[in-house]
């Protein structure tokens, strides 16, 4: 009786007051994202380097890695929303190792506004494939999980048809060389006339030296693609050029 | 950790682990894409109810007819893959490798003992037995191959970590049904987030569950107390073997006296336990009650290998029969206890908990017995109580004979909330407490703790005066010191209510009209005084706005048990009120 009673004031009370979500990383105010993490993790005075995304200084174009010609060679643009680190990075492993897709669509709408603001429009948007053993295991892509959210949010097409025939060991264990040695071949396209003239955005989660955007982009301009740009949740920042940071 | 989907000469659909790491019975066909366990059940489950129809027996080839419908069920699952094939998504498997090849070489051998010895009775995830791996110091493949050697012998399963029941899911680490449900790749997932803190659970996922008792050690149990039984103690130990050896009840609950030593009463019974070959679990809700009684029990049964296992504890896998662990903990065992002695049952996290109460009841062998030991019962547990379906054993006593120190009420007309225009301490008040003993102020909110530590400071320059919570980061050692009595006066939330004994200690509750201090709370806070041979008496004093219905019924409970003990001669009639004079 008591349970009936107490259910029913929770829903009188659901009623009249409005249930107020936080910020979607640190649970602050005001939603989806407080100024606080806006300034700590998204870095808006950040600029980011065109060809690997990294977070430098607004005054630069390149870090110092794609100035010598270490990075990424395929890609047009790439822009990371924000620095991999605390609350941000929390979030996006929550999202992939805890299972918990559905937190994913609280960001949807800032993440997107952003996009459009900082990357041209396109014809369509591809995600980054996953090898069927990790997805058997998790169940979701989580490029593929942002893919659908920008493609929610502004309309924008959901392109397929690269798929991910080698498993590969996870970038984040390997050194930069290690990481272009292990995408080697690891994906391929299904249809030469897929992406035939057509300019794209490649979608990832997080995005270190690019060498995962950059092979997929490989194969997209192989089979005629006109122009890759990546996407990416968070990247890293560099470290000589943004003094200040830990 | 990947599963593929196989189908033998017979039409049976079964499961190979990492493609063929594991025994394989006979010629089979291996789909290449791996599939979640639960995928694979559940088309095992269509197969199996599609072979049972007796028209499909007569009809046709029976191998094109299983294949087609194989198809079939796993083409319409609502997933995004193109249609699959024979020829391109399966492969023909037969296995070379005999079941033993785990076992080749010593090292091996060896290494295949241990995990055989530490994950009986385990229901382990994923991660779980990647930290195995780790403590093992073997490749992750090797630890999986051992677990499908487990399987295979039948002394152990895989099962999805959460379960499709019905039109619900539920969870097999926690039992919770409140499952976060969303559109995996597979169809319909499920995320289990009660006990995402042990690692993810989901319906994609699956869990070791090894169904075999812990292992039996070979040497003699060594039960050496270092204290001797008083009266009252006697009479509920005595109670309590006799609970154990009546096969007729599984349920028990012990209501003793806060700093009755309802601990060390439960321990002649473990030893008995011990000796029959059964398993012993000894849980409670915080790392600090374990970290308490874990000294006490390695002392008294030396040469017994006992489990510590708590959130911090640097190493998970640890061998013997009698396991002390945070009921956390308790959700990685699987029917592996004969007896579980659960302290302090009404404390937070457990209370209302039904993930732990479901952790519990799977930890429990059938057969096992189930005791709680508290100071202040649940009415939940009193309910059960009188219903019969539990035995009640009394212990109103503490060892030293004297009575439980009766809480004063001291009333003011203020509030004690730091922002709210607080009372001013009285100086001559808490000087004479402090002539009787150290001090220990418990106060209702976090947020109440450093304001109230400055005021005491200023109040009292010449003391040493720190305080603590749950989230403080210094917690650990705030709390040695203090047991080292390094404190004249010490703040702290109801950290430090239960299962801690202080010598000499005096208690003074702040706002002890705040809602959140119930009965319970108080007779708990009230009971840190007066628990040593050596100080059994002290001061309680509840400083209050109003005089609320939990003080009241916390002062009643009390003098209850004080009466009880009296009546039962437990407690000397000379010393009925001496604590307070």
């Amino acid at each position: 009786m008591n349970e009936f009673i107490k259910e029913g004031f929770k829903r009188i009370r659901a009623l009249w007051y409005l249930e107020r979500s936080g910020c979607v990383f640190c649970g602050g105010h005001p939603s989806p994202i407080c100024p606080i993490c806006t300034r700590e993790l998204l870095h808006p005075e950040l600029g980011r380097c065109l060809r690997c995304g990294k977070l430098i200084v607004q005054e630069r174009t390149l870090c110092k890695d794609c100035t010598e010609g270490k990075g990424p060679k395929y890609l047009k643009k790439v822009i990371a929303w924000g620095h991999y680190t605390g609350c941000l990075k929390e979030f996006i492993q929550n999202v992939k190792f805890g299972a918990n897709p559905m937190r994913m669509m609280q960001i949807s709408r800032p993440l997107a506004d952003w996009a459009i603001r900082e990357l041209p429009p396109v014809d369509g948007i591809l995600a980054v494939p996953m090898h069927s053993t990790r997805l058997a295991e998790r169940g979701f892509n989580q490029a593929e999980l942002i893919a659908s959210l920008i493609h929610w949010e502004l309309g924008l097409p959901i392109l397929q048809g690269v798929k991910r025939v080698k498993a590969t060991p996870p970038q984040v264990s390997l050194s930069r060389q290690e990481r272009l040695q292990n995408l080697k071949n690891a994906f391929a396209l299904q249809s030469k006339e897929l992406f035939q003239g057509r300019s794209v955005w490649l979608i990832d989660d997080v995005t270190t030296t690019g060498s995962t955007l950059d092979a997929v982009a490989e194969v997209l301009y192989k089979g005629g693609a006109k122009e890759v740009y990546g996407l990416c949740l968070a990247a890293g920042f560099e470290k000589v050029l943004v003094p200040g940071f830990d | 950790m990947d599963f593929y989907l196989t189908l033998n000469e017979d039409g049976d659909v079964g499961y190979t682990f990492n493609q063929g790491m594991d025994r394989l019975p006979s010629k089979v066909s291996c789909l290449k894409i791996p599939l979640p366990l639960g995928v694979i059940q559940s088309v095992q489950t269509q197969m199996t109810k599609f072979k049972k129809q007796r028209h499909f027996r007569l009809k046709g080839n029976y191998h094109e007819r299983i294949r087609s419908e194989l198809f079939k069920v796993l083409n319409n699952r609502d997933w995004d893959v193109p249609k699959l094939t024979w020829e391109k998504d399966f492969v023909s498997l037969r296995s070379e490798t005999p079941a033993s090849t785990a076992g080749k070489g010593d090292d091996k051998e060896l290494l295949f003992q241990s995990f055989d010895w530490l994950v009986r009775g385990r229901q382990l995830s994923w991660e779980d037995l990647r930290n195995l791996a780790h403590e093992l110091k073997c490749y992750e493949e090797t630890i999986l191959q051992f677990a499908q050697i487990n399987v295979a012998a039948k002394k152990a399963e895989w099962i999805p970590a959460v379960l499709r029941q019905g039109e619900g899911w539920q969870c097999q680490r926690c039992g919770a049904k409140d499952i976060k449900e969303w559109p995996s790749f597979y169809g319909r997932a499920g995320t289990c987030l009660s006990c995402m803190s042990l690692g993810s659970s989901t319906s994609l996922k699956a869990f070791y569950r090894d169904y075999r008792p812990l292992p039996e050690d070979t040497e003699k149990v060594d039960f050496r107390p270092h204290w001797k039984l008083t009266e009252a103690q006697g009479v509920a130990a005595e109670e309590i073997l006799d609970f154990l050896k009546d096969s007729s009840e599984t349920k028990a609950l012990l209501w003793a006296a806060c700093g009755s030593g309802k601990t060390e009463v439960c321990f002649p019974s473990a030893a008995w336990a011990l000796e029959q070959g059964k398993s012993v679990l000894f849980a409670a809700p915080r790392q600090d009650v374990i970290n308490d009684v874990a000294p006490r029990l390695k002392r008294d049964f030396p040469g017994v290998a006992i489990q510590v296992l708590t959130g911090n504890a640097p190493v998970k896998f640890q061998r013997g029969r009698v396991v002390l662990a945070t009921t956390h903990q308790v959700l990685r065992f699987w029917q592996a206890f004969d007896l579980i002695v659960l302290d302090e049952m009404d404390a937070f996290p457990y209370q209302g908990n039904g993930a732990l109460e479901w952790g519990l009841k799977h930890a429990l062998r059938s057969n096992g017995k189930l005791l709680y030991l508290t100071a202040t019962p649940s009415p939940e547990g009193l309910k059960e109580v009188h219903r019969g379906k539990m035995r009640l054993i009394r212990l109103p006593a503490r060892h030293h004979r004297f009575p439980l120190p009766v809480p004063i009420i001291e009333r003011f007309s203020q509030r004690f909330d730091p922002e709210r225009n607080p009372p001013s301490l009285r100086r001559d008040r808490f000087e004479s407490l402090r002539h009787k003993g150290r001090i220990l102020v418990f106060v209702p909110k976090i947020s109440w703790i450093q304001p109230w530590i400055n005021r005491f400071r200023q109040c009292f320059p010449e003391w040493k005066i720190d305080g603590s919570y749950s989230s403080d980061s210094e917690r650990s050692v705030k709390l040695e010191k203090l047991r080292q009595g390094k404190f004249d006066l010490f703040l702290s939330t109801t950290i430090l209510e239960r299962g801690i004994t202080l010598e000499g200690i005096q208690v003074v509750v702040l706002g002890a009209d705040h809602p959140v201090f119930d009965e319970r709370a108080l007779v708990q806070m009230a009971g840190r005084v007066g628990r040593t041979r050596k100080d059994p008496g002290g001061y309680v004093l509840f400083m209050a706005h109003l005089e609320t219905t939990a003080i009241k019924k916390a002062i009643h409970w009390i003098e209850d048990q004080n009466r009880m003990a009296l009546e039962k001669g437990l407690i000397g009639e000379d010393l009925k009120g001496i604590s307070n004079e």
